[in-house]
């Protein structure tokens, strides 16, 4: 036996210390059971005759600080004490973690390096806690973390509050729009339901009201084996169902009103001044961070031409007065009616250099790989 | 200057294992887009995967972000499609995600699916590809037979969990429970409800009798009643029981067998099945009803006085499944039986009758509303409302989640008022602060669209059917419902405008349907051409006469969702994407034949 060893297993009547020195090269004494509660330590002093003398004191790894150390005794100190109840050992941890964030980091590393579980498990927990519930910039201004995603790592969550222009512009209209058809008087509102007898059958048309997910033998063709096991009443009183739909003529200018008044309440505060853009401008402006990764050298210029003079077409009949246009679109008939071009549509003006591009699968990752983040909500 | 924290000295090993404590989806997103060293060290470690829509992203892309995945979860076809209105071929395969996890994560343990198209196929390679299998559930999937099912008993060794709930299986050979090898003990969980064709009785009883282990039994329609004894005696740890038929002549020998069989399962906390039943045997299981928290009594066609008389063993119940049968009476007996109560639904057994069959109305839900404090979630099927007890209802029950009322002629107004519900709906969205499900129905014009913008914040989901008038009312719930992640609409008056200027907002939501509304081809085409991440689709009616042009027609079917995977390759023909692509294809041949 060597000398070191004999020193290390003398009885507990003289009090033994173990010596540590830190990587700032202080170089403290710690009491030996305290100090062998860690394996890392307990490793040098058995299998290396480390740490019985000054000269001899062991060289703890880079992660340990002094005040880290200290903390780590304070803890090791409590939990070497043999026959601690579990009552008093929670009592103590809880207590012992209450400290900053950056101290937390610290213990938890250097914990690890000297390979006491417990305490990394412990200070894991209590950092994985910090981390719960909290948005990605909070956890960044917690640990001090640099924001190095770039924006195309990035998807900045679109905004969509009644701040946006577009948004005020449209309510303006439909306010604006409300008054001018209360005012006229040849208004009529086509009745959704008369020329549509809806024949489909029973079962569509009343499968939605029929429930959530897990409904009971309401589903029809998935379940027809537990309909037959129901009593066979349905199919006979309801075979040619037509929805009676809310006649609008009578109500039609009360709920016009109705709405209108509504219009107007919705018409936010904020932004007195009118916003001269174009709504549709806004709507198909791209944010530039969506742009930055998506250039599409495929588009065709002729094809894309196309497609801005298609969009154009469009979103000037869109502007056109929307309850002819409903109008039109419900009345069936064979014959193919020519859309009604409004004669106070502006003409609106795209961002020609819109360049919409097909969302490869790029290999260098991880371009647009928040997108997939953001799906991968749990659903409740 | 504030010296940053060198993270770099923060092992990565150590930082994972902070992470094996951090569970949630939620949260684990968050993680991801702190800096790009969590983002790597995150994906290393990820367990666990839930993509709420298949085709957000491609089944490459998920292994090739998340090398050790041990846990998938994925959803098909839209909630929608459980009413009929996706059509036959629509889509939701899993078969390519099961191709490229057999070679992507050959340690993958569990997989649960739902509203997916699982071919026997697909079972097959599940079966062969992961040694280590535990857990299987098929929730409202279809598409496989026994055949499948007969390749994973017969194969997965360490399977724990085989969950079938509310799927179609066809019946090709009835044998397939036998294929367990008798070495087999692992089982934890069997559902097998769902199941139309009988299953071999003793073969059933000699698994139960291995799987120590087994907690959940959920049987189905075909095994009967006097059966039942004998394998509850085999599993007298069960924890969840679901019984089959619960119907047998009127036998002592029978009642007592069964009576002694159920007071053995001490453990039992969970009852469902009883189809057919036969009151005079209820009473055969009230010995373990104090510890029941949940009943299932869906199926039950029992009436008022033998449900009150049950209930009233049953002080713990914290869910309940009923027809309506129960009655307002019934419901008033459970206000005061069951304190506990969490969660409520009532559904109709005789929803295509002209005429109400039970009287259950409003009265029956104000009066759980009032004397269960923890009620938080609610499906109720009934035939009148009224803004008074609506508002009632939110007062009582400011802390509900998810209410899904369904009044089940559509346009019902207050039926003391003859005014719209939009008062009361908006009372409930107003009051229920942290509401994250509402499905409406009766009489609704925009105004209520307006509540739900204003108010609810948290709502995550919101069903709509016959109820708005203008596009006013889905641009109040796009620009104000912050949290909406599913939007279901149904024969409501809304068309392009809200649509278009709302456009970003669905690149935030998982999923958009709208049917039988008023949306436009072009706004449509639009929307696909302008938004790359969106796969706009429209489903074609093909009811309608191949000569006429789509253009001219409001969309029948819509449904929106975003993506990072580009268009679906498996669209069936009448399922068009509306990206530049087919758009142009579309102006070129005029309408498509299908």
């Amino acid at each position: 036996m060597s000398e070191v060893n004999m020193a290390v297993i003398k009885p507990e009547m003289m009090k033994s210390y173990i010596w540590l020195q830190t990587t700032d090269g202080s170089i403290q004494q710690v009491e030996q059971e305290v100090a062998m509660f860690c394996p890392m330590i307990c490793h040098e002093v058995i299998q290396k005759g480390m740490g019985s003398s000054k000269s001899y004191a062991i060289s703890l790894p880079q992660r340990v600080n002094p005040a880290t150390l200290s903390l780590i005794f304070d803890y090791c100190r409590f939990h070497q004490v043999p026959g601690r109840s579990n009552k008093e050992c929670k009592t103590f941890d809880e207590k012992f973690i209450r400290m900053d964030t950056k101290r937390l980091c610290e213990l938890t590393s250097a914990a690890d390096s000297l390979q006491l579980k417990p305490l990394v498990d412990l200070t894991s927990r209590a950092l994985a806690r910090i981390i719960e519930g909290r948005s990605p910039e909070e956890i960044r201004e917690i640990f001090h973390l640099p924001d190095d995603l770039t924006e195309e790592e990035k998807l900045e969550p679109l905004k969509n509050t009644t701040d946006d222009p577009r948004i005020r512009l449209l309510n303006r209209l439909y306010a604006k729009k409300r008054k001018e058809l209360k005012e006229r008087d040849k208004l009529k509102i086509v009745d959704v339901g008369e020329d549509r007898v809806d024949d489909r059958s029973v079962d569509d048309l009343l499968s939605f009201i029929n429930g959530g997910g897990d409904s009971k033998g309401i589903r029809t063709s998935k379940n027809k084996k537990k309909h037959q096991r129901k009593k066979d009443q349905q199919k006979s009183a309801s075979a040619d169902v037509t929805i009676k739909t809310h006649s609008q003529d009578s109500n039609g200018l009360n709920t016009l009103c109705h709405c209108a008044e509504v219009g107007n309440e919705l018409r936010p505060d904020q932004g007195e001044t009118s916003n001269t853009q174009d709504v549709e401008d806004d709507i198909f402006a791209r944010k530039s961070e969506f742009d930055d990764g998506y250039v599409d050298d495929e588009i065709d210029p002729a094809l894309k031409e196309k497609i801005d003079r298609e969009v154009e077409d469009f979103a000037r009949r869109l502007n056109s007065d929307w309850p002819e246009r409903m109008q039109e679109m419900l009345s069936l008939g064979p014959e193919i009616r020519p859309l009604h071009y409004s004669a106070n549509g502006n003409g609106r003006k795209y961002a020609k250099n819109q360049m919409r591009s097909r969302n490869d699968i790029s290999p260098d990752w991880p371009h647009g790989w928040n997108n997939f983040d953001q799906m991968l909500m749990q659903m409740v | 200057m504030l010296k940053k924290m060198s993270y770099s000295s923060f092992p990565e090993d150590v930082l994972e294992h902070v992470f094996s404590f951090v569970q949630s989806d939620k949260d684990r997103n968050a993680i991801s887009l702190v800096c790009k060293f969590w983002f790597q060290v995150e994906r290393r470690c990820r367990k666990r995967i839930f993509v709420g829509n298949c085709y957000a992203v491609s089944p490459r892309m998920v292994t090739r972000r998340f090398p050790d995945v041990r846990s998938v979860e994925l959803k098909g076809k839209p909630h929608f499609a459980d009413f009929n209105l996706v059509p036959e071929g629509w889509g939701g395969y899993v078969y390519p995600w099961i191709a490229e996890m057999a070679s992507g994560y050959p340690l993958l343990e569990e997989i649960r699916l739902k509203r997916m198209v699982v071919s026997d196929e697909s079972l097959e390679l599940i079966a062969k590809s992961f040694k280590n299998f535990k857990v299987l559930v098929l929730s409202s999937c279809e598409g496989f037979s026994t055949q499948g099912l007969a390749a994973i008993a017969a194969n997965c060794r360490n399977l724990r969990e085989l969950d079938l709930r509310e799927s179609e299986v066809e019946d090709r050979s009835g044998n397939w429970l036998s294929l367990f090898p008798e070495t087999y003990t692992s089982l934890v969980s069997l559902n097998i409800a769902c199941l139309g064709s009988e299953v071999s009785i003793s073969a059933l009883e000699r698994l139960l009798g291995r799987c120590p282990n087994l907690r959940t039994l959920l049987l189905n329609h075909a095994v009967p009643l006097d059966k039942l004894a004998n394998l509850l005696r085999q599993a007298p740890q069960l924890v969840e029981l679901g019984t089959g038929a619960y119907s047998a002549d009127m036998r002592t020998d029978i009642f007592s067998n069964l009576a002694g069989a159920f007071s053995g399962c001490m453990e039992l906390k969970s009852l469902s099945g009883f189809w057919d039943v036969v009151p005079a045997y209820l009473p055969a299981f009230y010995s373990i009803c104090t510890g029941l928290t949940s009943l299932n009594l869906s199926y039950a066609t029992i009436q008022c006085p033998h449900i009150i008389e049950l209930l009233s063993f049953c002080p713990n119940l914290q869910r309940l499944w009923v027809l309506d049968y129960i009655e307002d009476g019934g419901l008033e007996a459970l206000a005061t039986s069951c304190k506990d109560l969490r969660e409520l639904r009532v559904f109709p057994s005789e929803p295509y009758g002209a005429e109400p069959n039970v009287s259950l109305t409003e009265q029956g839900l104000v009066s759980v509303s009032e004397g269960c404090p923890k009620l938080e979630s609610v499906l109720y099927f009934c035939r009148r409302m009224s803004n008074d007890a609506l508002v009632t209802i939110a007062r009582n029950r400011p802390n509900m989640t998810r209410f899904r009322l369904c009044i089940i002629e559509p346009r019902t107004p207050d039926y003391l008022t003859e005014q719209p519900l939009d008062v009361g709906f908006g009372a409930i969205v107003e009051h229920c602060k942290d509401l994250r499900r509402l499905s409406l129905s009766g009489l609704l014009t925009d105004r209520v669209f307006e509540y739900i913008g204003t108010y609810a914040k948290k709502l995550e989901m919101l069903s709509v059917a016959f109820a708005g008038e203008s596009d006013l009312g889905l641009h109040h719930v796009l620009s104000g419902c912050d949290s909406l992640r599913k939007l279901e609409i149904r024969d409501c008056p809304f068309g392009d405008k809200a649509l278009l200027a709302n456009a970003a907002k669905l690149e935030t939501m998982r999923s958009l349907w709208m049917s039988s509304c008023l949306v436009s081809f072009e706004a449509c085409k639009l929307l696909g051409q302008k938004m790359p991440r969106l796969n706009v689709e429209v489903i074609v009616d093909e009811r309608q006469p191949p000569d006429l042009r789509p253009e001219n027609f409001p969309v029948e079917k819509l449904y929106i969702y975003r993506t990072v995977a580009g268009p679906r390759l498996d669209m069936p023909g009448f399922v068009w994407n509306m990206d530049e692509d087919s758009a142009l294809r579309l102006s070129r041949k005029g309408f498509r034949t299908i």
